[in-house]
């Protein structure tokens, strides 16, 4: 219904917007001759490609420089960092409007006490208080490091350098389970919202609590939540980039790297909020598809 | 009765218990010290973990990404003598101190200037190199001025990056001027060649090289450096062996004249631009 409404209107330009758009020029050009008048700037943007891929002058090879293993770094953090905050917000969430005390009282201590913590003190509990007690415990380290063959550049692509491995651990655990936090109310509310009627009347033909959640409430509380639930991802990824006090080398940390050893801070800066625009304006376009899917599948 | 006497006897035993653990402590403590020193971790890893930040031209990245800079050459060197690899730990500046309290690294080689705060929670090493202050002032906007105390005036602007010796020296040398705080050098150097500000303190050789590279935008009022500072190791308390071998590592360096060399190499000469240099 929606879909085809969208489908059927076509664009055409009217006078309004013809004026619209030349005002949106005419202030655009004014900014920028006032700005090149008054701003003494060598714009050189070839230190981003630089920067992105260096090709060897001896042996005319390209590899990946340092802005192209930050944004890889930035990817890795999105990925896994998605993936486990969605598994704990998703448990979380269902322990939230649990029957249990018990559980109710878990989720509500672990939301608010999170929640309510600043992401870098968060940071820097986990990684100097928790993690350098628990890691090499947990011996993952030391596996890594003598791991060789595929299996070393398996965990290379997934995880980044072995040498940092900890470091990525224990702040791919910080931003999942900060991230998690909202992730939880975010689930509570999509729970919540779904009507009581749906929970009486799958009870009403016999199912048991656990499968009236999963086949009845579920369905339709996840697809309320997509909208709010993208809004945090696109936060994950920005906040991604405080890992830098841990010593990761985000796309942040990297473009710090360049512009200060470059001086070349405009184009650098410029090119990064570029980049995480392409990876955050990308998730808004898949919750968006799956917006639309699920909407399909549930009518 | 009974119940007393037992609550005594457990009293005692857990008094003696306690005395014994700790007179067994006070035994240990000497070769503890020797074998829990970082320079034994180091050697057993075989590999030197330094963390640093980037300043130029203390430790930069070049154009293939490799670190380079005078503390790169000062930590590869350690290792190298110590006969391990090296491992540098690039970390945001405002982390680097909790990560090697922590033991994230065994040392810190990263221009980072002897302070009595900061000493108060880490170990400094003898100093192996010093820096001074210099000015990079707007020649539009405040011409022919020969001393920093001639930018000590309220309708004068002074740019520094928050949290350096830049700013201590700003606000000692010209306490009327307005000060303005940076958080990227870059930006207050534009800043200043812009002429929003009226110029922008920092340490050398960050004014000459902005100077050099400003078509005469920017001039250098003060040829001689002022304000200076020493930069030292940093590592954890409580570890002598550490401290020892750093020390003499560094008079060695020095005596030898490699530090002396090296130092020259990146401050004062500019062979080394075109590493990170785009153009």
């Amino acid at each position: 219904m929606m879909s085809s409404r969208g489908r059927g209107k076509t664009f055409r330009l009217v006078w309004l917007d013809a004026v619209l758009l030349g005002l949106i020029v005419v202030v655009v050009l004014y900014l920028w001759r006032r700005a090149s008048a008054e701003v003494f700037y060598r714009w050189d943007w070839s230190v981003v490609p630089e920067y992105l891929f260096y090709q060897n002058p001896e042996t005319g090879d390209w590899r990946a420089n340092l802005l192209m293993h930050g944004i890889y770094a930035t990817l890795r953090l999105t990925f896994w960092g998605t993936l486990i905050a969605l598994i704990i917000g998703l448990v979380m969430g269902c322990c939230r409007v649990s029957r249990n005390l018990f559980l109710r009282l878990v989720s509500r201590t672990y939301v608010e006490a999170t929640r309510n913590i600043p992401p870098l003190v968060l940071i820097f509990i986990v990684y100097f208080f928790v993690s350098s007690q628990i890691m090499p415990l947990l011996g993952i380290a030391d596996w890594a490091r003598q791991t060789d063959g595929a299996l070393r550049t398996m965990i290379e692509v997934s995880f980044g350098p072995i040498a940092l491995i900890e470091n990525f651990l224990s702040g791919l655990l910080v931003l999942a389970l900060f991230e998690a936090a909202y992730f939880t109310e975010i689930i509570r509310a999509g729970i919540q919202s779904v009507e009581k009627g749906q929970w009486e009347a799958g009870g009403s033909i016999g199912l048991p609590r656990y499968k009236v959640m999963r086949y009845v409430v579920m369905p339709q509380a996840i697809q309320r939540t997509i909208p709010p639930l993208a809004g945090q991802l696109i936060s994950l990824v920005k906040d991604s980039s405080m890992v830098s006090l841990i010593s990761i080398q985000d796309l942040t940390y990297s473009g710090t790297q360049v512009a200060i050893s470059t001086r070349k801070v405009f184009e650098i800066w410029i090119f990064i909020a570029v980049v995480y625009f392409v990876i955050c304006f990308s998730l808004s376009l898949v919750s968006r598809w799956l917006e639309r899917r699920m909407s399909r599948g549930l009518q | 009765m009974n119940k007393t006497k037992r609550t005594l006897v457990s009293l005692i035993a857990g008094v003696v218990l306690i005395g014994m653990t700790g007179a067994a402590w006070a035994q240990n403590t000497g070769t503890n010290l020797a074998s829990e020193s970082v320079i034994e971790i180091i050697k057993k890893r075989g590999v030197l973990r330094i963390g640093l930040d980037f300043f130029v031209p203390w430790a930069m990245r070049a154009k293939n990404g490799d670190f380079v800079g005078f503390e790169i050459d000062v930590g590869t060197r350690v290792a190298k003598d110590m006969g391990v690899e090296v491992e540098f730990i690039p970390t945001a500046w405002d982390g680097i101190i909790p990560a090697l309290m922590s033991g994230k690294f065994d040392v810190v080689i990263a221009g980072m200037s002897i302070t009595p705060e900061r000493h108060l929670r880490i170990n400094f090493s003898e100093p192996y190199a010093s820096s001074g202050m210099l000015i990079a002032a707007n020649s539009k906007n405040v011409p022919g001025l020969t001393r920093a105390s001639d930018f000590n005036k309220p309708n004068i602007t002074i740019g520094a990056k928050r949290g350096t010796t830049g700013v201590d020296s700003a606000q000692k040398q010209a306490p009327l001027a307005k000060l303005r705080q940076y958080d990227e050098e870059v930006v207050g150097m534009q800043d200043a060649i812009n002429g929003t500000i009226d110029a922008y303190f920092s340490s050398s050789p960050v004014p000459e090289r902005a100077v050099a590279s400003s078509e005469g935008r920017l001039y250098l009022p003060v040829k001689e450096t002022f304000d200076g500072s020493l930069e030292s190791f940093a590592m954890r308390k409580g570890d002598p062996d550490a401290i020892v071998f750093f020390n003499n590592w560094i008079r060695l360096r020095k005596h030898d004249g490699w530090l002396k060399e090296r130092h020259d190499y990146w401050f004062i000469g500019n062979d080394w631009s075109d590493q990170v240099d785009v153009k």
